[in-house]
């Protein structure tokens, strides 16, 4: 019920607004993150979604359609698997609940584009490209009995979505968007924590 | 224009929730989760060839080197799950001096020191606290396949070997033949002993008299 009360504000924001990206400003993205798993990272260790995340940019706008900096986020993975049984040896078999739990913490230099930028426009799309560095952590149970693996990779996102100023000209305002997350991780044969996640948040002017 | 403390305090809330509600895996297991249960096996081994078996009376207690004799209730909770779920395969129990093609041997292992205990010295040792002697094979060594764990052990186990009494003479060594080893919490509760002990026996389907 409480969606539907405020959903007239969302919508007379959306044709009231226009977006003013100013060049030299500094803004900065705070946005929460559900993430999904995706090819051997949601077959081999975790297939459920992620609904802990959080990610946060800080972007220098170059220009009205352009701007770079530094993107940060955390996101965890967690599943555990029923009773099951292992080989854990030649001749050894071990029953076990299994639990996976990983943990990546991106560091990524950043660039957006925005193709309307500098243009009146309610909703303003944007395309995103990061790469830097990917810290995992990959911890694995059997039973209370594990490990963990920490290390860090190289990390590629790509993504896209909107933004929506809260005011017209404002340099607040929503954001809403997906993004594809290569995380290489290459130890005890797994390999790749991909995944891709939405997120929604805010952005803001820093400066 | 918002300033940087009003950033530098939602980025900090926004972390602290989040790392707040990472899912610890520990913090989500019951104490049956919590448990690992472990056979080994000789592969080349009929079970099937063996139809009486014998149990030791009290069970061997491991205790950071230490090692003793016991008979708590926990301990007997386990000999009797044991004898339950050797007849249900179709094992007879005789006593040990009727020449039993089986003896079972049922451990309790504590580590409460700093560190890790290793199953290699479980396994060279195992004379001393189970010797030949006592299965009437008094002078005989025990004959461990290299296989047989190694494991780190950092809270306590419960141990049972089954021994090949039946070609102990004509090895002179008596065969470590299966092991099945519980760890976890809850394993010296003795309500749990049952479970315990049927769970290693489902996950040995080829121990059984009609092989």
């Amino acid at each position: 019920m409480k969606i539907i009360r405020i959903l007239p504000f969302f919508i007379c924001i959306l044709f009231v607004s226009q977006l003013n990206a100013q060049k030299g400003e500094v803004k900065m993205n705070i946005q929460y993150s559900y993430a999904l798993p995706l090819g051997s990272f949601k077959s081999d260790v975790i297939s459920n979604g992620s609904p802990r995340g959080v990610t946060g940019d800080i972007l220098y706008n170059v220009s009205n359609k352009f701007s770079v900096g530094l993107g940060l986020g955390f996101q965890d993975f967690y599943q555990k698997y029923p009773r099951a049984l292992y080989n854990t040896g030649d001749k050894e078999v071990t029953s076990a609940v299994l639990s996976n739990s990983v943990q990546i913490i991106p560091l990524l230099a950043k660039a957006e584009f925005y193709p309307l930028g500098g243009k009146p426009s309610m909703v303003q799309p944007y395309i995103t490209a990061g790469a830097g560095l990917g810290i995992t952590s990959f911890t694995q149970y059997l039973g209370e009995f594990g490990g963990s693996n920490n290390g860090g990779g190289f990390m590629a996102q790509g993504g896209a979505g909107i933004f929506v100023p809260f005011k017209k000209s404002g340099h607040s305002g929503f954001r809403l968007g997906a993004n594809y997350n290569m995380v290489s991780y290459n130890k005890d044969g797994f390999s790749n924590f991909n995944n891709v996640n939405f997120q929604a948040g805010l952005f803001f002017p820093l400066k | 224009m918002i300033s940087k403390q009003f950033a530098i305090a939602v980025c900090t809330a926004c972390s602290a929730v989040l790392f707040g509600c990472t899912k610890e895996p520990l913090n989500n297991l019951t104490q049956e989760e919590s448990r690992i249960y472990t056979t080994n096996s000789d592969t080349t081994t009929n079970f099937g060839n063996y139809k009486t078996y014998s149990i030791s009376d009290s069970v061997a207690v491991l205790d950071n080197g230490q090692s003793y004799k016991d008979l708590k209730p926990v301990d007997q909770a386990y000999i009797d799950a044991v004898n339950k779920y050797m007849q249900q395969r179709g094992y007879v129990l005789v006593n040990k001096e009727n020449n039993p093609d089986l003896g079972i041997d049922v451990n309790r292992i504590y580590n409460t020191s700093t560190g890790y205990f290793s199953y290699d010295d479980y396994w060279d040792y195992y004379g001393g606290y189970w010797d030949p002697y006592y299965w009437g094979y008094g002078g005989y060594g025990y004959y461990i396949p290299t296989t047989y764990g190694i494991y780190q052990i950092t809270q306590g186990a419960v141990s049972i070997d089954m021994l090949d009494l039946k070609n102990a003479p004509s090895k002179n060594k008596i065969d470590i033949i299966w092991n099945g080893l519980a760890r976890g919490e809850g394993i010296f509760n003795e309500s749990n002993a049952d479970g315990i002990v049927k769970a290693l026996f489902d996950q040995s389907t080829y121990l059984s008299t009609n092989q």
